[in-house]
Order: structure tokens, then C-alpha cells, then sequence
């Protein structure tokens, strides 16, 4: 029983350390602030609960901690970069759109906010 | 005249400095006078307290604390004197824009799991790394969370002014007792109880958990002074 934990919890913690990694490499290749965010954010989701899921298993005294602390980086983790995003849009910063592409949605209502606000 | 002066200060401080390095002689142990084997040897023997720092910093060192959080509440007290004249009405806090609702929604539900962070921290402060100043913070950090989640929200400052100095008049009171029970300022007269468990260490984790309700006080009171301080 203790080996098998040891084998699941040793992949999780692999998994996770890839996708760490894939998401540090995310930030430094990315072009722009949202593009840094959804590879910052995704991958360490991903990587953040693995990895602590991984070493709840390895440990198994500590497995309601980990659970724990799993469900806190799945809520704290999009919340905080959503704040981000939207704060850096708020700012003024708009992504990089490519040639031909100009599907924006939230520009519209940007744009709204921001003649009502000069009107007012 | 007044550069002159300073210059003076300064070099008399250098002096006094540079004279203490002077005074250790180079790559000789000078904690030769038994106060570090002290320590290790009465923390876990005498206050069977799992963490070393947390028994130095509460029990044998305990004044140098109360020193400590007199020196952060005189801090909050000035900083809130200092801010008074210059504070919003309660509606016109400094926001550039109002949070979307998923944070305000995603606070509500983590406020609570912060909060019980904070406290967790400062009542294993005796057991685990950190203690009353870390898990006060903590709490102070999910007070934050709420300020800048929620436009409308606030704290009572009568609420944060009584939580303060309960804290501050029990820390004293358990000092003194100490002087009763014990016959110096904070000694331990409580039974010590078994090494590792939550109730053992006698007064240790009683003085922590008050430090860390009265860190949690203050820097929540700071926060919100420094949240609803007009822009000039």
C-alpha cells in the first residue's frame, strides 16, 4: 500500500514540477501581460495542486492539510490574476491582437464605461 | 552648524560601533558565557516548548517582546494621529474602481479561511515555525482582502481599540502573575505539560496568542487609516 502511495504521489509531484516549469517558461517567452497571465496562471494551478497533492500522498499524515491547501490555490489562484487582468484592461493595456483578428468583447463595454464616465 | 553636528554623531556612534568589533577578537566563538547552551537546554527540559525561537522570544526574552508591541502600538497610534485630519468620509475611500464580483464573491469565501490561517499559526507558535507577529499579519492580510474587495466595508476601530488593549492589559497581567508565582516579570507557573502537544508549555502559548490578537488589532487599524487617507 505504501509503495503504490509513494509511486502515485511521485508521479503527481513529476506532473506538477512539468508544468511549473512549463509555466516559468511561459513568462519569460510570452509577448504580453495576458498572455504571461494565462500561462502563469494555468500552468502553476495545475502544477501548484499536483505538486502538493503529490507530497499529501508521499506523507499520508499530512493528506487533509494538502487537500486543503489544494482547494485554497484553486480559489485563490484564477481570483488573483482575474484581478489582474482586469486591472491592467482598466489601465488601458489591451492585448495584442494579431493581423485580421478583432474580437475584443470586452472592449465594447470598456468603451461604453468610458464615454458614460466623461459624460458624467 | 546642524551638518557639523550630525557629522559629530555620526562619527561618535562609528567610534562606539567599530570599538565593539574591535572588542571580539576574529573567528573566536564569543557566546562563551553558557547563555546559548541555557537556552537549548532549558527549552526543551524546562518549558517543553518544541520551538526554540518562540521559547526565547516569549519566555526568556518576554520583556524584550513587550517592548516590542509597545513599539508597534505607539507606531499605529501615531500614524492613525498623524493621518486624522487627513481621512476620507466613510464613502470616498482611495479605489481607482469598484472590485468585479468575482473577487468580492472569491473573498467572502477565502476571508474566513485566512483568518482561521492566522489563527492557526499563532496558537501552534510554541509547536511550528512562526507565532503571534506571523499569524497576527496574516489576519491583517485578510482584512485587506476585504477592504479593497468591498467599497462599504468596515472595521470598527472601538472594536480593534478594545480587542488591542485586552491583549496588552493580559499580557501585562500574566507578566505580573508570573512575578507572583514565580518571582521574576513572565516567569512560567503553569504546568509545562508533555513536549509536542497542543496544551503544553505552560504560559508560553497564552503570551503568543495574545500577541497575536493585539498584532492583528493594530495592523488592521493601520491598513484601514492608510485605506482611507485622502488624496492631496
Amino acid at each position: 500500500m505504501r509503495e503504490v502511495l509513494e509511486i502515485i504521489g511521485g508521479i503527481f509531484i513529476l506532473i506538477g514540477s512539468i508544468f511549473l516549469f512549463l509555466g516559468a517558461l511561459g513568462i519569460v517567452r510570452m509577448p504580453d501581460v495576458y498572455n504571461r497571465l494565462q500561462a502563469g496562471t494555468k500552468a502553476t494551478t495545475l502544477g501548484g495542486m499536483s505538486l502538493i497533492l503529490g507530497v499529501g500522498l508521499l506523507e499520508p499524515d499530512w493528506i487533509f492539510k494538502a487537500i486543503i491547501l489544494v482547494l485554497f490555490i484553486g480559489f485563490s489562484n484564477p481570483i488573483s490574476s482575474h484581478a489582474l487582468a482586469r486591472a491592467m484592461y482598466k489601465r488601458g493595456r489591451f492585448p495584442i491582437l494579431g493581423k485580421g483578428e478583432n474580437m475584443d468583447a470586452y472592449r465594447e463595454v470598456y468603451d461604453k464605461n468610458k464615454e458614460e464616465e466623461v459624460k458624467s | 552648524m546642524k551638518k557639523v553636528i550630525v557629522l559629530l554623531l555620526l562619527a561618535a556612534f562609528g567610534y562606539y560601533l567599530a570599538a565593539t568589533f574591535f572588542y571580539i577578537d576574529f573567528g573566536i566563538s564569543h557566546f562563551t558565557n553558557g547563555v546559548r547552551d541555557y537556552y537549548l537546554a532549558h527549552t526543551v527540559n524546562g518549558l517543553s516548548v518544541a520551538n526554540t525561537v518562540t521559547s526565547i522570544v516569549v519566555s526568556f526574552r518576554g520583556f524584550d517582546t513587550l517592548g516590542e508591541v509597545t513599539v508597534l502600538f505607539l507606531a499605529a497610534s501615531a500614524l492613525g494621529s498623524i493621518l486624522y485630519k487627513r481621512r476620507h468620509k466613510y464613502e470616498e475611500r482611495v479605489v481607482l474602481f469598484p472590485s468585479s464580483r468575482i473577487v468580492q464573491a472569491g473573498s467572502k469565501l477565502l476571508f474566513p479561511a485566512i483568518i482561521l490561517l492566522g489563527v492557526y499559526v499563532f496558537i501552534h507558535g510554541h509547536l511550528s515555525p512562526g507565532g503571534g507577529f506571523q499569524g497576527g499579519t496574516i489576519i491583517a492580510t485578510g482584512f485587506l482582502l476585504m477592504l479593497l474587495a468591498y467599497q462599504d466595508y468596515h472595521v470598527s476601530h472601538n472594536i480593534l481599540s478594545i480587542v488591542e488593549s485586552m491583549a496588552g492589559i493580559l499580557f501585562v497581567t500574566f507578566g505580573l502573575l508570573g512575578f507572583i508565582g514565580g518571582g521574576t516579570f513572565l516567569e512560567n507557573f503553569l504546568p509545562v505539560g508533555e513536549l509536542g502537544d497542543l496544551f503544553s508549555g505552560g504560559v508560553v502559548p497564552i503570551i503568543y496568542i495574545l500577541v497575536g490578537f493585539k498584532v492583528g488589532a493594530e495592523l488592521t487599524g493601520v491598513i484601514y487609516t492608510v485605506l482611507n487617507e485622502k488624496d492631496i
